[in-house]
């Protein structure tokens, strides 16, 4: 029974945890401008990233080494270095793109003015870090993060008619108003959205705080095999609430205010309670997540002992740099940049970065210096090989698309 | 160009293992005596003649000194490399196992090479209201 | 072993400069567009939306399915890029008498967009039973919405 409840949480986490600010503007935007003709692109990019989580979490938990640490090893100084620069930069941005998503979450649900959030926001950040201990932080804000299945719940109320919606989702077409290269550059972006970079070092850093071994693995699988198409799935909803409501009216999402209006639409002030606990939850989740990384990837490649399982003062450096990103991004926010803004951008250059996370990876799971008889099977590498041209085809493609389409407008 | 030099001598026979210093040292994680992270090896020094002077036949061969972190992996990468006085090292002596990390013999605490982390911790860390709390 | 420098590669580096040349080009190319049509169909899009979104958050507030928190700052939000439409349009230095005619009749109607958020913000601050009223409020939007039509409608024409 307690083993099911441990399985139960790790799921209900894994979903909660799925969605962040990238997720919830990016989808938000799409279902309000193209409708449900890029729906594909999520699915794509759920099977990415779970395929990508499961092997970041099994080396990990069978060689103890998180990647960033293995990445200086197997790719040299050099290497380690540009992947570093690029990871940490984005990394950063989306640090800032997350707090800000808490404090226009706030402003929402108490008309006080976001930049005053954005103080509180950091500075709550930087407590949990300091002091909660890892498996309660992903838990509180994994099922909190659950909220967020009234988007879903609000389709249903939406009352929407269920065959048309399936026609656009699988016969995708580019609408009218739009052009091939705005499609392309959101589909991009969305997939950029999906596939986080700052996940693969969080989640295999992760596990290296928990302390799986080998026998965690069957847990982990699961968690990330229900749990992230699960995490989808509410992705999914939010681009099919703006498709909805906002779509029709000829409403482009631009603002955070906008995407919670059709959960309003169909569930009411009820609904409206849900979603922002949904979205502080979620956001602020993913600040834990992001911040975290920013100083796992920055401890792993120069060595520093790292992990919220050290004292502070065991683990200096580590949490010196942690507070340092925390103050750029509150600097960044309080230039008075518009957070959704910075949020588009992230997830775009999220997108560029990601070869840079991801080969290595894949090397280090066929290492069978590191992962014993644990490395990858063929059919995993196969997929991981498909992955790869996609995330380079992406990767590529996506500045010469910001260029031509203006960034999207 | 000089003529062609001599044939090299035999290897002697060694007990103990062969490491190659690139694949085996550099770029390996240090863990101190107790476990906890210490460094990267970032660059190694070894001893013998410079690297503009030419070795006389017969003198003996290199030796390892010491494992060196801090600036110099910035000179490693890009060029370069910075005077003796300014190298940090972990002498090789410290060194008690090779293996996927380097684990040294000793506590990590005083070496040279924590330096960084002891300043910080002691400045910053320290001040801050919870440093020395223990989240289990 | 040791970091031996890469060969002085002239290829990468030319490469190099010909991809920044169609890349810088490529961005001049797709800004000298359209001049001020251009800019003011894109502003009558932008304010074209917050207008609806407005409209929808008084009538979610007439049916009690909003906040007045979230009512507010979502107002607050639209009106600030119907603020960054006019400006845009008011920064534009139209060439020909026909451009400058368009961008003061852009003006106009954005105004009146302003003016119509307005209403709708007393409207929801008087809180439904005060002057103006949230009818009141949506009619004003509407009708700035109308005007927008109209004005997006003659640019489209072009």
């Amino acid at each position: 029974m307690k083993r099911l409840l441990g399985v139960a949480l790790g799921i209900l986490t894994a979903i909660g945890g799925f969605v962040d600010i990238g997720d919830l503007v990016t989808n938000a935007v799409v279902g309000s401008r193209f409708g449900l003709s890029l729906v594909w692109v999520v699915v794509v990019g759920v099977v990415g990233i779970v395929l990508f989580a499961n092997m970041s979490g099994r080396v990990a938990a069978v060689s103890g080494r998180a990647t960033f640490e293995v990445i200086r090893e197997r790719l040299g100084p050099r290497a380690g270095l540009a992947n570093l620069s690029a990871s940490f930069l984005i990394n950063l941005m989306t640090v800032t793109a997350e707090i800000g998503g808490v404090a226009l979450a706030l402003q929402l649900a108490s008309s006080v003015y976001y930049l005053l959030w954005i103080p509180v926001a950091a500075v709550a950040v930087w407590l949990v870090i300091w002091r909660v201990r890892f498996s309660i932080m992903e838990n509180v804000t994994g099922l909190l993060g659950l909220t967020l299945v009234i988007f879903a719940v609000a389709v249903f109320l939406l009352k929407p008619d269920w065959g048309s919606l399936a026609g656009q989702v699988l016969a995708p077409s580019v609408p009218q108003q739009e052009t091939v290269w705005s499609y392309s550059y959101y589909a991009i972006a969305l997939f950029g959205a999906a596939m986080t970079p700052y996940e693969v070092f969080f989640f295999s850093s992760g596990a290296v705080e928990e302390k799986w071994g080998v026998k965690d693995l069957a847990q982990s699988r699961i968690n990330v095999l229900i749990g992230f198409p699960l995490g989808g799935l509410l992705s999914i909803s939010i681009a099919v609430c703006a498709a909805l409501v906002l779509l029709p009216a000829g409403i482009s999402v631009t603002s955070l205010s906008q995407v919670i209006l059709p959960v309003a639409e169909g569930a009411g002030k009820l609904g409206l309670a849900f979603v922002l606990v949904g979205i502080v939850a979620a956001t602020f989740g993913a600040a834990l997540e992001t911040t975290l990384s920013s100083g796992y990837t920055l401890a792993q490649f120069f060595g520093w002992s790292w992990g919220k399982f050290r004292r502070p003062a065991e683990a200096a450096r580590f949490h010196l740099s942690m507070i340092v990103c925390l103050l750029v991004g509150i600097g960044v926010l309080a230039t008075g940049v518009d957070p959704v803004l910075v949020t588009e951008y992230s997830v775009v250059f999220s997108a560029i970065a990601l070869p840079l996370t991801y080969l290595p990876i894949l090397i280090v799971a066929n290492d069978p210096q590191y992962m014993r008889e644990h490395v990858n099977g063929r059919a995993v590498n196969a997929l991981g090989m498909v992955y790869l041209v996609i995330i380079l085809v992406a990767s590529i493609a996506a500045i010469p698309l910001m260029i031509v389409t203006g960034a999207g407008s | 160009m000089t003529s062609a030099p001599a044939p090299l001598p035999k290897v002697p026979h060694v007990a103990g293992r062969i490491l190659d210093a690139q694949l085996h040292l550099m770029d390996r994680q240090v863990l101190d005596h107790d476990g906890v992270p210490v460094t990267t090896v970032d660059d190694l020094e070894v001893s013998g003649p410079a690297l503009d002077e030419d070795i006389e036949p017969g003198s003996p061969a290199p030796v390892l000194n010491a494992l060196l972190t801090g600036s110099v992996l910035g000179t490693r990468i890009f060029g370069g490399r910075p005077p003796s006085s300014r190298l940090i090292r972990i002498p090789w002596k410290d060194v008690a196992e090779v293996g996927v990390v380097v684990k040294l013999g000793v506590k990590g605490e005083p070496l040279d090479a924590s330096w960084v982390e002891r300043w910080v911790r002691d400045k910053i860390i320290a001040r801050i209201p919870g440093g020395r709390h223990d989240p289990r | 072993m040791l970091n031996t420098p890469a060969p002085a590669a002239s290829f990468p580096a030319r490469a190099a400069k010909l991809l920044s040349l169609a890349v810088l080009s490529l961005a001049v190319l797709t800004g000298c567009s359209g001049g001020a049509s251009q800019s003011v169909s894109t502003a009558v899009k932008d304010s074209s939306s917050a207008v609806a979104t407005a409209r929808i958050v008084l009538r979610q507030d007439m049916d009690g399915k909003l906040t007045k928190a979230a009512a507010s700052t979502s107002l607050e939000d639209e009106l600030k890029e119907v603020q960054t439409s006019r400006s845009t349009v008011l920064k534009l230095s139209p060439a020909s008498q026909e451009d400058r005619d368009l961008q003061k009749q852009a003006l106009d109607v954005l105004d009146q967009c302003a003016a119509g958020f307005a209403t709708a913000r007393a409207a929801l601050a008087a809180n439904d039973g005060g002057t103006p009223s949230l009818s009141h409020g949506d009619k004003a939007l509407a009708d700035a919405q109308d005007a927008l039509k109209q004005l997006g409608d003659k640019v489209g024409s072009k």
